[in-house]
């Protein structure tokens, strides 16, 4: 067979094109959406936690969230997937559903003590200026203290936004017909392996190189006002 | 000095574990009044001014704040902070906000002052501090002296009846105390109260009302800076003042 014809077989025959398209936008799907739930939980609790680690408050929210961290983070990510799909929706077939909350609360877990750190590299000089003008502790943390670490954590949180998009190639765990899944099932069609990873594998990186541009141009944007 | 007193201390202590910084502090500071707090270093001054707004938590005596005490538990401490500016050895402004926004964020996010309003006051006080032209500069785009006049221009941006400077001049280049002392000379003559930490001697003998020697934890001498540099009785002022004049 020569190139074109394996092409064709591979993507045009029966619109096959269409399992990568639709792969696509379910593997952005449950990027977007469990970066969302991620940076939402993840910052709620940085915030638990470090403002337990600078005051000495929180100690029971902050010793749930170490429970939360160390299981998390501690556990493989596809079991929890599998987990959250099999045995939490066990009497239902979910595998969207089941995707946004295991990637959302998995990456909560990493979000959490990426944007940690970011809020303790403050100088702590920012809470007392804050404090000082009589800002109360919740508006020095949204006004001064979170800006600041988030533009500092921004390559790091960037950089696992982007390990998330890889990693949800893994839901080919649970059947759900995201990117890799759509090469898998291409190929059960053609009997060929290589066009079809290959095409996958050139789209995770034409996405991945894209959003790395974005992410970079998005912290110069930030940058631009402290030189 | 006769006017009403600010702030009442009485018998302040603080101590960092076993470390007893703050042994039994009791003076008052009355409207109008500059004092200069001269000590050695590590002798407890910054620990003596951040116990004034409740930066550091007092151990043991009592703060009245215009005559209300506010080290007791259920004192406003982020109200009396409004009333009580801060100014700090390191700046500390906010590097993510313009110079306006540096001004303006507090009175405007305490709604003491609508966002127009708060810009007027704004610009105010950068021309009260001769830096009119830099209310949409960055903090990293000025000098350290010019840093110092902004973060003194936040502090009034609140209207506040008294002002602690903790070393104002400090941390910047000799060739850029001198604007900031002029800037706090002219507070000071517009009525301000102040107190400030000081290792500037010119400034306390000059601008200042009052000087307080801390030392061992507690007051060793409180006199008129006339007195306080020529005739001080205190044997370990005098050894002080001879190391520092
Ligand atoms: N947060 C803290 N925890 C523990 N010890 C502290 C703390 N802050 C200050 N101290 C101690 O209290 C003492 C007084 O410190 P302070 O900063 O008030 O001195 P200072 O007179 O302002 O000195 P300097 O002239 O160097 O600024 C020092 O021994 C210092 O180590
Ligand atoms: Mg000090």
């Amino acid at each position: 067979m020569t190139f074109q014809e394996r092409f064709s077989l591979n993507f045009i025959e029966k619109g096959r094109y269409k399992y990568l398209l639709s792969g696509i936008n379910n593997t952005l799907l449950i990027t977007i959406i469990a970066a969302a739930i991620g940076i939402a939980l993840g910052f709620l609790i940085a915030i638990i936690r470090s403002t337990h680690d600078t005051t000495g408050r929180l100690k029971i929210l902050d010793f749930l969230c170490k429970i939360y961290l160390t299981v998390i983070r501690g556990t493989p990510t596809t079991v929890q997937l599998l987990i959250v799909y099999f045995v939490i929706f066990s009497s239902v077939s979910r595998p969207m559903l089941s995707a946004f909350i295991a990637f959302g609360l998995n990456s909560a877990a990493y979000v959490a003590e990426i944007v940690r750190s970011g809020i303790m590299s403050i100088d702590p000089g920012q809470m007392e200026a804050g404090r000082s003008l009589g800002l109360t502790y919740p508006q020095t943390m949204v006004f001064v203290i979170i800006p600041q670490a988030f533009k500092n954590v921004l390559p790091a949180l960037a950089n696992e936004f982007i390990v998330l998009l890889k990693e949800t190639s893994i839901c080919i765990a649970i059947s759900l017909r995201d990117l890799t899944y759509g090469t898998q099932l291409i190929s059960s069609q053609t009997y060929d392996y290589m066009f079809p990873l290959l095409a996958g594998a050139l789209i995770y990186l034409v996405i991945v190189v894209f959003l790395t541009w974005l992410f970079g141009k998005l912290e110069r944007s930030m940058r631009k006002n402290e030189r | 000095m006769n006017g009403e007193v600010l702030l009442d201390i009485q018998g302040l202590e603080k101590h960092f574990g076993d470390n007893r910084v703050l042994r039994g502090i009791t003076t008052q500071i009355r409207k109008g009044e500059v004092v200069a707090i001269i000590g050695p270093s590590g002798c407890g001054k910054s620990t003596f001014l951040r116990s004034l707004n409740l930066l550091e938590e007092p151990t043991g005596g009592k703060i009245f704040f215009e005559g209300a005490e506010i080290t007791g538990p259920d004192a406003d401490v982020n109200k009396i902070r409004r009333k009580i500016g801060m100014v700090f050895q390191q700046f500390n402004l906010f590097p993510h906000l313009t110079i306006r926004r540096n001004i303006t964020l507090a009175p405007v996010k305490l709604g003491l002052l609508g966002r127009e309003e708060a810009n007027r006051r704004a610009d105010e006080l950068l021309a009260r501090v001769g830096l009119p032209d830099k209310a949409n500069a960055y903090p990293s785009q000025l000098s350290g002296g010019q840093k110092q006049r902004i973060a003194i221009a936040r502090a009034m941006a609140m209207n506040p009846d008294v002002m602690l400077f903790d070393e104002p001049t400090s941390a910047l280049d000799p060739e850029m105390v001198g604007e900031v002392l002029e800037i706090m000379r002219e507070l000071a003559e517009s009525g301000m109260t102040m107190v400030v930490v000081t290792h500037e001697m010119g400034f306390a003998r000059e601008v200042a009302s009052r000087a307080v020697f801390i030392d061992e934890g507690v007051i060793k001498e409180d006199n008129a800076p006339e007195k306080f540099f020529t005739s001080a009785q205190n044997p370990r002022l005098r050894d002080f003042l001879s190391k520092v004049l």
